[in-house]
């Protein structure tokens, strides 16, 4: 027979980790630490002239050759400009394409041609295999914008999506068509953290959860402080500052990642100035709405 | 408690399920038609000077969202629009501020809440829609979701099946969405849909 008791209180233990780390307070992540930067924009530029520019790949039969190297050109020229797509769960995967950018420009240009001529390649010591739907889906985004011709970020977002699995995609862990915009493309904090960490290298510690607010006092002071020695991303509710509809009772849950490139202070109204969506975004809010806005706060070493 | 749980059980199903919000007019745009038309067309002229778009992020249509948009910079901004820094900051940014202001008025008195150019792409060439949301008088109950009507503005005629739906192009049958919802026809160059969400 079974003791339940003794059962329920196992249960407890078991359970105890498991909702720490999603609703965990502070962790950090430190494996295979690399070198600051890894290689430059001209190294990568001297690549990108010698491969052939017009070889179509019968592995992606969606993506047209002409606008995907176009696309890697323009991703060395200027790394803000990925964009992840109009009403997609790309966002985070734009915001570690910014910082792969920084780290190693060469290293993304290698892998992003040998994927399209192999369908598959590794990326810092990530091997990815895309599954057929994924080979199939890219190049065919429709309505998302700037991405409709980025065959590049298409591939790119689409095979980190494909590889790396966190808890909110258990239920839709195979791509279907439209699925960009639903939870198999979506990314918890932790996740986020797990692929900054093994597609940068870099030591990332980050503070909150994917329900609770982090323990910070003072927000505003938290930021200011690392935000010049280190990079910083935040996971904020977007729904707050970027209002859907007019009710003013609203889920308070996470729904986008920014990474966030100066803030400063006027009495009580904060000015962030963030990256997001191909671009830079400048808002005023107060201390009270940054406080209520921020989910999770991840700092990565520069 | 456990007798009248399948009381409460009807009672909520009844709130949520079929208490739909219900838009009281069927005919919103032929009503508003020339008011409407005319805030796209001096949003277009506008938008083209120098880009933004406008909200209303309040259920009275007095806070104003403003994103002014460059090339290398988006500055987004919420004001009361009888505040003074409404046009201070359209004419530190060198917008066209009695232009602006014209627009907001006739917005607020239409009861359109976000007006927006929005790009999307054909035979991989740039291609401009106006998208812009109309909060309209509706009955509403408890639990159920807000409701806009959400118009669509091509520059060019569009495809659409026989029931009204638009279409990617005449070639194939692929419905498009735009922000995941199907649109339907209202002219050849104009379509609409009745959404959640007003952006």
């Amino acid at each position: 027979m079974i003791n339940y008791r003794i059962l329920n209180r196992r249960h407890k233990y078991i359970l105890f980790p498991l909702f720490l780390s999603i609703f965990c307070v502070e962790k950090s992540l430190a494996s295979e630490l690399l070198s600051k930067t890894r290689s430059t924009k001209e190294e990568a530029l001297r690549f990108i002239a010698q491969i052939d520019q017009t070889k179509k790949s019968e592995l992606w039969p969606n993506v047209k050759p002409k606008l995907f190297y176009d696309n890697l050109k323009l991703n060395l020229e200027n790394p803000e400009s990925f964009y992840p797509g109009r009403s997609t769960n790309f966002c985070s995967y734009g915001a570690i394409s910014y910082l792969v950018m920084e780290k190693d420009p060469l290293g993304y240009v290698k892998f992003m041609n040998e994927l399209f001529d192999k369908g598959e390649a590794s990326f810092n010591n990530n091997k990815f295999k895309p599954s057929k739907e994924i080979l199939q889906a890219a190049g065919t985004l429709k309505f998302k914008g700037v991405l409709d011709i980025r065959h590049a970020e298409q591939v790119w977002f689409f095979v980190l999506a494909d590889k790396f699995k966190g808890y909110l995609n258990f239920f839709d862990k195979k791509y279907h068509e439209g699925d960009e915009n639903t939870f198999w493309a979506a990314t918890n904090l932790s996740k986020f953290d797990r692929m900054v960490n093994r597609l940068c290298g870099v030591h990332v510690s980050a503070v909150g959860s994917d329900l609770i607010k982090p323990w910070v006092k003072d927000v505003y002071s938290y930021l200011k402080k690392r935000i010049d020695s280190n990079t910083v991303s935040l996971y904020i509710n977007n729904r707050i500052i970027h209002k859907k509809n007019h009710d003013k009772v609203k889920l308070s849950i996470p729904t986008h990642y920014i990474i966030l490139r100066q803030i400063s202070k006027q009495g009580d109204m904060i000015t962030l100035r963030y990256w997001d969506y191909g671009g830079e975004t400048e808002m005023q809010i107060s201390g009270r709405t940054l406080k209520k806005i921020i989910f999770g706060i991840i700092t990565i070493d520069k | 408690m456990i007798r009248s749980l399948p009381i409460i059980l009807i009672v909520f199903s009844l709130l949520t399920d079929s208490c739909s919000t219900r838009i009281i007019s069927n005919n919103y745009y032929q009503e508003q038609k020339g008011t409407v038309d005319s805030i796209e067309s001096h949003y277009e002229k506008l938008n083209a000077i120098k880009p933004f778009a406008l909200a209303f992020t309040d259920k009275e249509l007095n806070i104003l969202s403003i994103e002014m948009i460059s090339d290398t910079l988006t500055r987004i901004y919420e004001f009361n629009i009888a505040e003074q820094r409404l046009g201070d900051t359209l004419l530190k940014y060198n917008y066209d501020t009695s232009g602006i202001h014209y627009l907001v008025r006739k917005m607020q008195q239409t009861k359109v809440t976000w007006i927006n150019s929005v790009d999307y792409y054909v035979n991989d060439q740039p291609q401009q829609l106006i998208y812009l949301s109309i909060k309209p008088v509706t009955i509403r109950y408890l639990f159920s979701p807000p409701k806009y009507i959400a118009l669509g503005y091509f520059r060019s005629a569009q495809s659409f099946d026989e029931k009204g739906r638009l279409l990617d192009n005449r070639r194939t049958k692929r419905i498009r969405k735009i922000k995941g919802q199907v649109f339907y026809k209202i002219t050849d160059r104009i379509c609409y849909t009745i959404t959640e969400k007003y952006r």
